[in-house]
C-alpha cells in the first residue's frame, strides 16, 4: 500500500481519472454533511473497508503495521451497524455533532484488472467537538478500488494507511 | 521531597474512604504526582503478554507511567523485563516499538546490550577508560524492574523492589482473571494494541469497568438500539451482580433461568469446541458461576489501571452472537491526559472461524473504533474538563450508591453467586469504593525508598 502502484498513474485529463477524482469529492461532501444512507449508498456490498494499526519499527525491519490488528476492519453489515447507530438518538459522542472537515488531495488514479480503478489518495480530516477541547487532526492515505456500475462508481475495497501509531483524538466516531 | 506530606491528604483520602469523591481528583498536578511517586511506584503494572514475544528475541517496548521497559524473550527464551535506559548516558536504547533483536545498540555512543541487558559491546574501552580499571564492563546489564511477575502469561512488574508477592496480592481475583485469560490450555493470543490518547483522567476508566453496570443502559442505548448487543436493557442489567475480590472487581450479566455451565456458554455464543477448552481450563468452582443461577462476567478491573471486558454481540447480518475479549490499560499521561492500550484477546487453540467472529465483535464493539468506546470516552472526556475549575474544589461527588446514609448496605450481600469475595445483586458503586479504598491506601503512604545505583565502579547492580 504505501509502496504504491507499479505503473503510471492515468494521466489528469483521463476521463476515468477525473470520474475518479469527483467520486472522492463527492463522497467527502457526503461525508462532511453527515448524509451517512446516501455515503453507504456509494459501497459495495462487497466492500473491504480496512485500517491497520501502525507501528513504530526499526528501519531493517520493513513492518508497517500490525498485519494481525485494525482500527476498522468492517464489511457491509458493520459499516451499516455503524451507520445506524449514528441516526438512533443516542450516539452521545456526536451529539453535539463535531465540526468535520475532509480534505482529500494527491489523487492518482491506476488502471485495475477488468474494469476496476485503483484510486490513492490523502485525506487529512479536521474534526472540532464543543467548545471546550482543542480540535484534532487524522492524516491517512488510502489506497480504493472502485468499480464501475449503471448507477455510477462503487467502493469496493478501501485500504486506509493512517499517519499515527498513537492517534491522538479521542474516538474514532468518522469515516475516512 | 515526595515523602513530605502533602497538603490535604487526609482529608482526601478521608472523603474518599467515606464515598465522597473530591471532584478535582479527576484533573489535578498535584494528586496526579502522588499517584506517579505513590501509586504508581509500588502497585502491580501490566505490561504485555507472553503472545506478544512469542518467538526468541522478540521484544516490545511498554511504559509504567513515565518509565520506559524493554520486554524481551531472550535467545533461550527467557523473559526480562528492563528499563530502557542506556547506563552510559541515559539515551533510550530502543525507540522501536516491538520488533525481533538479539542485541540493542545505543544510537548515543553505540554501547550495546545483549537481548537479556547484558553490557556486551563498549566502543573503545581500552583507549577511553584503560579498559577494567576505568569502568568495570564485565558483568554490567540495563537496569531490571525490580519486581516481575507472570500470570496466564502476562507479564506485570512493580518499581518497588519489596512488592507483595504476586500472588498473594492477587488473591480471589485470580478465580475471576481466568474467565478472560484463561479460556484454554494452549494459553491466549493478544493482538494489537490500538493506542490512541483521550483528554480524560485515568482513574475513570478503571473505575468505570470495575462496576459501573449503572451507566450501561443509557450510555449504550445506541448499541442496544441497533441490535447490536441487546443485553443492557436496564431491567438486564440490574440482574447483574457486582463482585469484588482481592484487588479487583467487575459487573456479570444473570443468564437465562436453569442454566449450566454449557448452555451458560453456549447462549453467549461460545462454539462447543470452546466450551470444552475452557471445561478443561476452568476449576468445578469456577463453572459453577456460570451454573443456576448463573452468571457471566462482563467488565472488570483489576488495581490500579487494567480492565477487561467480555461481550457478546450480534456480528452478522445472519444473527450471529460471537462473544470477544478486550484487555485494556489506562496509562496516565498527565492529571488530564491518558493513553488507552487495547487489546483483542483470544484462545491462542480456538477454531479460526470463531477467531474471525470474535475479532468483528470486538472491532465493532470495543477499541479506537468500537460504538460503546465511544460514548465511554465522550463522557469521561467531559468529567476531566469539568474537574479543571475552582468549583470542583468544594464539590465532593457521591460514590455511595447502594448503602444508607447510616452506611448500611441497601441489601444483603447475594447468598446464591458462586464465585469468592463480597458480591451485591442490583446496580451499586461497593465496586468503585473498593477501588477508591485501595487508592487511598496507596497515596498516602510515602514512595518506595530509592537505592541509587553507579555503573561500572565496582559494586554489582542488584
Ligand atoms: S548514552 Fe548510550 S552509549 Fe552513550
Ligand atoms: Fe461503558
Amino acid at each position: 500500500m504505501s509502496s504504491g502502484q507499479s505503473q503510471a498513474p492515468l494521466p489528469y485529463t483521463d476521463e476515468r481519472h477525473q470520474a475518479a477524482a469527483q467520486f472522492l469529492t463527492e463522497e467527502a461532501h457526503l461525508l462532511d454533511t453527515s448524509d451517512f444512507e446516501a455515503w453507504l449508498g456509494l459501497m459495495d456490498r462487497r466492500i473491504r473497508y480496512r485500517m491497520p494499526v501502525r507501528v513504530t519499527a526499526v528501519k531493517a525491519a520493513d513492518e508497517v503495521d500490525v498485519q494481525t490488528m485494525h482500527h476498522f476492519d468492517e464489511d457491509w453489515y458493520s459499516l451499516r451497524k455503524r451507520v445506524q447507530r449514528f441516526q438512533t438518538d443516542y450516539a452521545w459522542t456526536e451529539d453535539p455533532q463535531s465540526r468535520i472537515r475532509h480534505h482529500v488531495s494527491n489523487v492518482r488514479t491506476f488502471e485495475g484488472s477488468d474494469d476496476e480503478l485503483i484510486v490513492e489518495s490523502a485525506v487529512l480530516l479536521y474534526r472540532s467537538r464543543g467548545d471546550r477541547t482543542a480540535p484534532s487532526l487524522l492524516s491517512a492515505g488510502r489506497t480504493d478500488v472502485l468499480i464501475p456500475t449503471e448507477e455510477g462508481l462503487r467502493l469496493r475495497q478501501r485500504d486506509i494507511e493512517i499517519d499515527e501509531s498513537v492517534l491522538r483524538t479521542q474516538n474514532l466516531a468518522i469515516f475516512l | 521531597m515526595a515523602d513530605a506530606e502533602p497538603n490535604g491528604i487526609a482529608d482526601i483520602t478521608g472523603a474518599v474512604r467515606q464515598g465522597l469523591i473530591p471532584a478535582f481528583l479527576y484533573n489535578d498536578a498535584q494528586v496526579h504526582e502522588l499517584e506517579r511517586t505513590r501509586l504508581f511506584g509500588r502497585s502491580w503494572n501490566f505490561l504485555a503478554h507472553e503472545s506478544e514475544i512469542a518467538q526468541p528475541d522478540d521484544y516490545v517496548v511498554r511504559n509504567i507511567g513515565d518509565d520506559s521497559f524493554l520486554v524481551t524473550r531472550d535467545s533461550d527464551g527467557q523473559i526480562h523485563v528492563m528499563f530502557n535506559m542506556c547506563v552510559h548516558r541515559g539515551m533510550q536504547v530502543c525507540r522501536a516499538e516491538r520488533g525481533s533483536a538479539r542485541t540493542f545498540r545505543c544510537p548515543y555512543h553505540a554501547w550495546t546490550y545483549k537481548n537479556d541487558g547484558q553490557l556486551a559491546g563498549l566502543p573503545f574501552h581500552a583507549d577511553a577508560y584503560g579498559g577494567e580499571a576505568g569502568f568495570i564492563k564485565e558483568g554490567q546489564a540495563l537496569l531490571r524492574a525490580p519486581s516481575v511477575a507472570i500470570r496466564n502469561g502476562m507479564i506485570f512488574a512493580s518499581l518497588d523492589p519489596d512488592a507483595p508477592d504476586f500472588e498473594t496480592w492477587l488473591g480471589d481475583y485470580a478465580f475471576y482473571l481466568d474467565f478472560y485469560t484463561g479460556q484454554s490450555e494452549a494459553g491466549m493470543e493478544f493482538r494489537g494494541p490500538q493506542r490512541w490518547r483521550v483528554e480524560a483522567n485515568w482513574k475513570i476508566g478503571a473505575e468505570n469497568f470495575m462496576g459501573d453496570s449503572y451507566h450501561t443502559p443509557h450510555t449504550h442505548a445506541s448499541v442496544v438500539d441497533i441490535e447490536l448487543f441487546g443485553e443492557p436493557k436496564p431491567y438486564k442489567r440490574k440482574e447483574g451482580v457486582l463482585w469484588h475480590a482481592g484487588p479487583g472487581g467487575g459487573t456479570t450479566y444473570k443468564l437465562p433461568p436453569g442454566s449450566d455451565f454449557g448452555s451458560g456458554l453456549a447462549y453467549v455464543g461460545y462454539p462447543d469446541e470452546m466450551i470444552d477448552r475452557m471445561a478443561a481450563t476452568l476449576s468445578p468452582a469456577q463453572r459453577a458461576l456460570v451454573d443456576e443461577p448463573g452468571f457471566m462476567p462482563s467488565a472488570s478491573t483489576l488495581f490500579p489501571n487494567l480492565s477487561f471486558v467480555h461481550n457478546w454481540p450480534q456480528t452478522d447480518a445472519e444473527g450471529r452472537i460471537t462473544p470477544f475479549i478486550s484487555v485494556r490499560l489506562w496509562q496516565p499521561v498527565g492529571p488530564g491526559e491518558t493513553e488507552v492500550y487495547s487489546w483483542f484477546c483470544v484462545a491462542a487453540d480456538a477454531p479460526e472461524d470463531y477467531k474471525a467472529a470474535s475479532y468483528k465483535a470486538y472491532l465493532m464493539c470495543f477499541g479506537s473504533s468500537g460504538m460503546f468506546e465511544q460514548d465511554d470516552v465522550e463522557n469521561w472526556v467531559s468529567i476531566t474538563t469539568m474537574a479543571r475549575g475552582s468549583m470542583a474544589r468544594n464539590l465532593l461527588l457521591n460514590n455511595r450508591m447502594g448503602l444508607t446514609l447510616d452506611g448500611e448496605p441497601i441489601v444483603d450481600q447475594f447468598e446464591g453467586f458462586g464465585g469468592p469475595g463480597t458480591a451485591y445483586q442490583g446496580f451499586g458503586e461497593h465496586n468503585q469504593r473498593h477501588w477508591f479504598s485501595m487508592w487511598a491506601d496507596l497515596v498516602s503512604q510515602p514512595a518506595p525508598a530509592r537505592q541509587p545505583m553507579a555503573f561500572g565502579m565496582g559494586e554489582q547492580p542488584a
